[in-house]
């Protein structure tokens, strides 16, 4: 073999197994989302991390990228960010597990976000049982108006009990929208919160159960 | 007699070498029978099958070894992340600048603020990568101190705020509440398209 061939094929295995120790050493890196140029360099890096270890574990991603740019654009410093992005990852984890393999990602952020707001992962499953018994696609809609209801100072129990009823009743996306609109209303005019949404969610199963 | 094997190989060396002569009709004899074989061996493909002996020193074969080693570790990372990607139901962003960043299917919506003393107002929220650089979110003042702009929104769920004079954060006092205390300020959630019916 020739020297030049000789050096060739050397330099080429070195190219090889540099590539290979760059590959091994900055996964996060490689995976990184143009978008997360936003963030400074640390910052980025982690979050970049914590999103490659969401697509290696098949959670969804871009919620993840989502809270990071919000956060970016909201003016947080890195280390709330990350903070940030991390407990959303939790959640979404133990959203898909409680959800099932067979969720849609807006059901599993819904869903990160109710556990965010406290909702219990057993609440969670029963929803989507529930819900699927009662001929209804997806729970996302559901769980935003438990979120909603969670805002507004309703307590927990009730809320879960308040969601439940309704996904029960096999509620439509129209009579959830006006559910969520009249607890709304009626909190503004004073109404204490479980009670309104206890007695707007008696009505709701009724004019369903009219039907 | 010593020299007598000698003479007979020189006396059977100059037979061998003497030419031999042939008439014409042997010759084309000869050749018409080698036309008439089969052609072989001028095809890439019979080449390509031919077995061969090629000699390589240790430390080519394990660098060729090496290179092997790294573009199938490449491929199983390739293939693995295009799964993950799939299972994960993310899909690559498209460069869309003009409506935002995500794909799917999208849906009118409007968005309405009554802020009577605002001089700008702004819908920035996970659709738009909480840039509200583009037009397409920005709010044009209807009179009256009401804003509102349409958007074409993907399905989905969805959570957003408006900016009011690109410093003031203001939750959709009309929409679903998102309880989302990471960032200190307030969001509204929306859901695009339903789940009315099971499929």
């Amino acid at each position: 073999m020739s020297r030049s061939l000789r050096a060739t094929v050397v330099l080429l295995g070195l190219s090889c197994g540099g590539q290979l120790v760059a590959w091994r050493v900055a996964p996060a890196q490689r995976g990184s989302d143009a978008r997360l140029a936003r963030l400074d360099s640390t910052t980025r890096l982690v979050v970049a991390a914590v999103v490659d270890s969401a697509r290696r574990t098949r959670v969804p991603t871009e919620p993840l990228i989502d809270k990071a740019l919000e956060g970016a654009r909201k003016g947080a410093d890195g280390t709330r960010i990350v903070s940030a992005v991390r407990g959303l990852y939790a959640e979404l984890r133990s959203a898909r597990a409680a959800l099932g393999t067979g969720a849609a990602t807006d059901e599993i952020t819904a869903g990160a976000n109710a556990l965010h707001a406290g909702m219990p992962m057993r609440t969670l499953t029963q929803l989507r049982s529930v819900s699927q018994h009662a001929g209804r696609a997806k729970v996302t809609l559901p769980l935003t108006v438990y979120t909603d209801l969670i805002a507004r100072k309703v307590p927990s129990a009730v809320a879960s009990d308040v969601v439940l009823s309704l996904a029960r009743a096999g509620l439509r996306d129209g009579d959830y929208a006006m559910f969520q609109r009249n607890v709304r209303l009626d909190i503004e005019n004073g109404a204490d919160a479980a009670t309104a949404a206890q007695t707007r969610a008696r009505g709701a199963t009724l004019r369903n159960v009219g039907r | 007699m010593r020299n007598h094997p000698e003479r007979w190989i020189h006396r059977v060396a100059a037979e061998l070498r003497r030419p031999v002569r042939l008439d014409d009709e042997f010759d084309r004899g000869v050749m018409d029978a080698v036309r008439a074989m089969p052609r072989h061996g001028h095809r890439p493909w019979t080449r390509m099958l031919r077995a061969r002996t090629i000699t390589v020193s240790p430390i080519v074969s394990g660098i060729a070894a090496a290179i092997l080693f790294a573009v199938a570790l490449s491929a199983g990372h390739f293939i693995g992340a295009l799964r993950a990607n799939r299972a994960s139901g993310r899909v690559d962003v498209a460069t869309d600048r003009s409506g935002g960043t995500k794909p799917g299917v999208r849906h009118s919506v409007q968005f309405v603020l009554v802020a009577p003393t605002a001089r700008k107002v702004q819908v920035v929220g996970d659709f738009n990568d909480w840039d509200a650089s583009h037009q397409e979110y920005v709010a044009q003042h209807r009179g009256g101190g009401v804003w509102s702009v349409t958007a074409a929104i993907p399905e989905g769920h969805h959570r957003y705020s408006f900016v009011v004079d690109d410093s003031l954060w203001v939750a959709d006092p009309a929409a679903p509440r998102v309880l989302d205390d990471d960032y200190g300020l307030p969001n509204s959630a929306i859901v695009v398209g339903g789940g009315d019916v099971a499929q």
